[in-house]
């Protein structure tokens, strides 16, 4: 018993030195495909105004799109009771009360897309009142799926060269 | 060293052996559930103002997938406050089964008082698990916004453990009924803590079998498992017991690499699988209601019993009973045919399994985190004034909401995804390779993996 | 061995009930602050029930100590006819307020936040006791001119262009003192204004829509500045959720509302369009007014008499006609 788990565990030892280079890889990869500016053109930056509509529980337009280094000003408004929007990574928030639109202005420059959250209790359901901000180029998405892609192929080398190494039967497991 | 005994350690030891640290911490726990079953009833009816709602639905449930399930395994079962009364009950005992040998001194007693009935062979197993959790789950959107609602969740579940404990034997609302120890007993598989015995031959030789039956150390194990033949955490509920009723010493507390349970040869239980596959369509669905952009859907979910509610309710069950195994089971029958393995259909759709646990488990990690970021701010304030009276306990009262790490949040989120991806990946692939299937076998079932992730993606972050 | 650890049972024993005591403990602490003290007055949108309790009772010169908190959404709490300002009150959190009452009589207070498609509705109210003199509310002036406010009031003639105060200023006719006092012009409407203003002597070399301007500059020479920015605010904050900012009556709260939460208060006329000429040239200052003070009219408006006091009315009143004339403002 002991010595089966010590022969594993050099096994072990020896598997996860050889791993080191695909892991070193593997994180450079993702580092690429997380960072890598895209090589998209944007529009130069414009001045933009989007009106957005608020009620319970969305808002709508559900996504909202600018280009990066846009003078962006949401003019919120509620249409049945308070709403706010907060910004997720941008840190702005507003709240309009019904007849009362509130504007919010901000130079968008950050790319990618936010999550935009109502700021006022509306109601039971209020926390999952969300909405989106898309500061493009934004290639969260599809840098995502590229990333689980990557995973994938990770994992199947994975399971091939190391893990199926674990899977000689344990001593333990017999009955 | 795969695994080291945790028992090993003087300190750990003395805390995991003796009755009184876990009674400790069992009984805080139960103050709590008292606490937030009245502030639940008698609070605040706002829901993200209610320290029921905010410490269930936003704390524990964030602290159970994000650290307890994929770190300590079964931990929360040691001490989860709910079946505590009807145990207590079912053993005529609070502490040591000694209580119950009153007359008989020195004499072996353990067992419970009333010996309850054995639960159905039927029953054996995670079906009606699943079906408590898609019930729970049917109306979750309801419960996890109304403070009412919620503490009558919490009042029937403890009501009901002690129904069971009172006619049934041990803890079987536990292993076979709790909704929620259905999923902590299938994503247990993936952390690195077990319980297990260090010698089986030992276990075989030992007549008695105390950890089974009980002795004046301790109640013959209330999961119901011999320990012997514990090979997976699922139906392990780490209650410590067999620590105490073990004559030997022969029970360890091993930490061990992460997923180990997922190695084990052999076809898995298709309770099991089915379980995994509903919980991935619950996790898509959850995060499609609650992060998703659309209004209706989130009133239709939450307005239980009217017809809007009655059509979610129907797309949830075709999304969790029939899309998501159906999915699954057009992929293993595609990657079967096309690798001509020689495994039956229910032998491939159950070797799986191991596969769909990290996925599953990150799954719910990420959409946790999704939502502790954002609303982990309401907890200070209903802290600071349970009842909604004004109080201001810890002097939070006024804090307002905000969210935190917004800007990381999304990448936290992705790169648990991640994760999750790459460690089903894996096992895909060895399974595949087990199964004698090869690359044509995993590729199939890797386009699934695909599917519940990419949804997510898209949800969370996209 | 045994008999030490049998001791241990009840000691077991004794820590549930210590568990299971301090929840009881803190409820209990919880249920005496209750008794005491401060009136609770539970705020939920008008379809959930409002204000709950929506009847008080107070002394004259006595503290009436409320604690707000609202059950739902943001709702805010003030008196009608007063000067308080509005107080916030935000879901979930406990509001302390004090009120003390001079006179005697019925007041009203009610919801100052859009809470819901019904939140006019939201109002309780509070009787005061005690002596002193219950203050008799003016007779309207629509009474008291007896204009039917539910009578059609169609613009007999129109402006062919938007009149504007400021070239009416520009005009250069002197116009009749008894064409512009406040009082005497309550009661007529502009096209009626024009017609009196037409019949001048000293505007027979004038055009039509030169005399609409005059109109106008009279109009507005009879109000102030300020009563036309407060008039502004008033609208903002109060109007605007149901006749819009630009006073076309088709804002987001006037829509029809989901059957649903509206059934019991479903209205079947909308707002009326204060930019049509039609619908506003025939109205008397005095007839707008008393339509805001007794509200109704099938369109879900509210009973604004005991909310606003005469001068706010009177404020809003002024800016209505900024939907009509230019240079107003």
């Amino acid at each position: 018993m002991n010595t089966s788990k010590e022969g594993r565990g050099t096994k072990s030892a020896g598997a996860t030195a050889k791993m080191a280079k695909p892991l070193l890889l593997l994180s450079l990869a993702v580092a690429t495909i997380g960072l890598a500016p895209l090589p998209i053109r944007v529009a130069p930056p414009s001045v933009r105004h989007v009106h957005l509509q608020a009620r319970s529980y969305e808002y709508s337009p559900a996504l909202v799109l600018v280009n990066r280094g846009d003078r962006v000003t949401i003019e919120l408004e509620s249409t049945d009771v308070v709403h706010g929007i907060f910004v997720d990574g941008y840190q702005l928030e507003v709240k309009a009360v019904p007849g009362q639109p509130a504007g919010l202005t901000f130079i968008a420059d950050r790319p990618g897309t936010f999550r935009l959250r109502c700021s006022v209790t509306c109601g039971p359901l209020h926390p999952f009142m969300v909405g989106r901000l898309r500061v493009a180029p934004d290639g969260t998405f599809w840098r995502a799926i590229a990333m689980a892609i990557l995973a994938l192929l990770a994992g199947l080398y994975l399971g091939a060269r190391t893990l199926s190494r674990h899977s000689s039967p344990r001593p333990t497991d017999t009955p | 060293m795969n695994r080291v005994n945790l028992l090993q350690n003087r300190a750990l030891r003395a805390l995991l052996i003796p009755r009184w640290p876990q009674l400790g911490v069992q009984l805080a726990a139960l103050a709590g559930l008292g606490i937030l079953i009245a502030v639940g009833l008698v609070g605040s009816p706002v829901g993200n103002r209610n320290l029921a709602i905010v410490v269930v639905w936003i704390a524990w449930w964030a602290l159970l997938m994000l650290m307890l399930v994929p770190f300590f395994g079964r931990l929360w079962c040691s001490v989860c406050p709910i079946p505590l009364p009807g145990e207590w009950l079912q053993r005529g005992a609070v502490l040591g089964p000694t209580a119950s040998s009153r007359g008989s001194s020195g004499e072996a007693r353990a067992q419970p008082r009333r010996r309850g009935l054995r639960w159905p062979s039927r029953l054996r197993n995670l079906w009606l698990q699943n079906a408590t959790f898609v019930g729970l789950a049917l109306t979750s959107l309801a419960i996890l916004t109304q403070p009412r609602t919620t503490a009558w969740v919490l009042i029937v579940l403890v009501g009901s453990a002690i129904v069971v404990s009172l006619v049934f034997e041990r803890r079987s609302f536990c292993r076979f009924l709790c909704p929620v120890g259905g999923v902590i007993g299938l994503y247990s598989q993936g952390a690195p803590l077990e319980v297990r015995v260090v010698d089986r031959d030992l276990c075989t030789r030992h007549i008695e079998k105390t950890c089974y039956t009980g002795s004046d150390q301790g109640y013959g194990c209330p999961w119901q498992v011999f320990p012997a033949t514990l090979r997976t955490n699922v139906s392990c509920g780490t209650c410590f017991e067999c620590l105490r009723t073990c004559p030997y010493d022969n029970v360890a507390v091993n930490l061990r690499p992460f997923g180990e349970d997922l190695f084990l040869p052999g076809p898995r239980r298709l309770d099991e699988t089915f379980k995994a596959l509903v919980l991935l369509g619950s996790v898509v669905t959850y995060a499609a209601v609650m992060l998703g952009p659309w209004g209706e859907l989130k009133a239709a979910a939450a307005a239980v019993g009217t017809t809007a509610w009655l059509v979610y309710a129907g797309t949830f069950l075709v999304v969790t009973l029939a899309i998501a195994p159906g999915l699954y089971w057009i992929a293993t029958s595609v990657g079967r045919a096309f690798s001509r393995v020689r495994a039956t259909s229910a032998q491939v759709l159950s070797a799986f399994t191991p596969a769909l646990v990290p996925l599953g488990i990150t799954a719910w990690g990420a959409f946790s985190v999704s939502f502790l970021l954002a609303n982990l701010s309401y907890l200070w304030p209903a802290l600071s004034d349970p009842f909604a009276s004004g109080w201001n306990l810890l002097g939070a009262a006024g804090v307002g909401w905000s969210p935190y790490a917004s800007g990381v949040a999304p990448a936290l989120q992705l790169a648990i995804l991640l994760v999750g991806l790459t460690w089903a990946g894996a096992h895909v692939r060895r399974i595949a390779d087990e199964l004698g299937g090869g690359l044509r076998l995993a590729l199939p079932v890797l386009a699934f993996t695909l599917v519940p992730t990419l949804g997510l993606m898209w949800l969370l972050v996209g | 061995m045994a008999p030490r650890r049998l001791s241990r049972e009840p000691l077991a024993r004794a820590a549930v009930g210590l568990a299971l005591g301090l929840p009881l403990g803190l409820f209990l602490i919880w249920g005496a602050g209750q008794l005491g003290g401060a009136q609770l007055l539970r705020a939920r949108t008008a379809e959930a029930g409002g204000w709950s309790p929506d009847a008080l009772t107070a002394r004259v010169g006595e503290t009436l100590h409320l604690r707000l908190t609202s059950e739902d959404v943001l709702h805010g709490f003030a008196i009608g006819q007063s000067d308080q300002p509005a107080i916030e009150v935000p879901p979930g959190e406990i509001v302390d307020v004090e009120l003390t009452f001079n006179r005697p009589g019925r007041y009203v207070f009610y919801c100052t936040r859009w809470c819901g498609p019904n939140h006019w509705r939201m109002r309780g109210t509070i009787e005061v006791e005690g002596e002193g003199a219950t203050e008799t509310p003016p007779l309207p002036a629509y009474v008291a001119l007896g204009i039917d406010i539910d009578a059609p009031h169609p613009a007999a003639v129109a402006p062919s262009r938007r009149p504007s105060a400021e070239r009416g200023a520009a005009v250069g006719v002197e116009i009749p003192a008894r064409l512009l006092s406040r009082e005497s012009n309550l009661g007529l409407s502009p096209v009626e204004l024009w017609q009196a203003l037409r019949a001048e002597p000293g505007t027979r070399d004038l055009a039509d829509s030169q005399v609409w301007d005059l109109a106008a500059w009279a109009m507005r020479a009879t109000v102030t500045d300020e009563m036309v920015a407060e008039g502004q605010t008033l609208f903002a904050e109060n109007c605007a959720a149901c006749h819009g900012r630009d006073g076309a009556g088709e804002a987001a709260a006037a829509r029809p509302t989901p059957p649903a939460t509206t059934a019991s208060h479903a209205h079947s006329k909308e707002p009326v369009d204060f930019t049509d000429p039609q619908a506003m040239l025939g109205a008397s200052p005095a007839l707008l007014q008393g339509k805001i003070l007794r509200g109704g009219m099938g369109t879900g408006m509210p009973y604004w008499g005991p909310i606003f006091t005469e001068d706010q009315m009177w404020a809003l009143v002024s800016y209505l006609w900024n939907f009509q004339f230019e240079g107003w403002l």
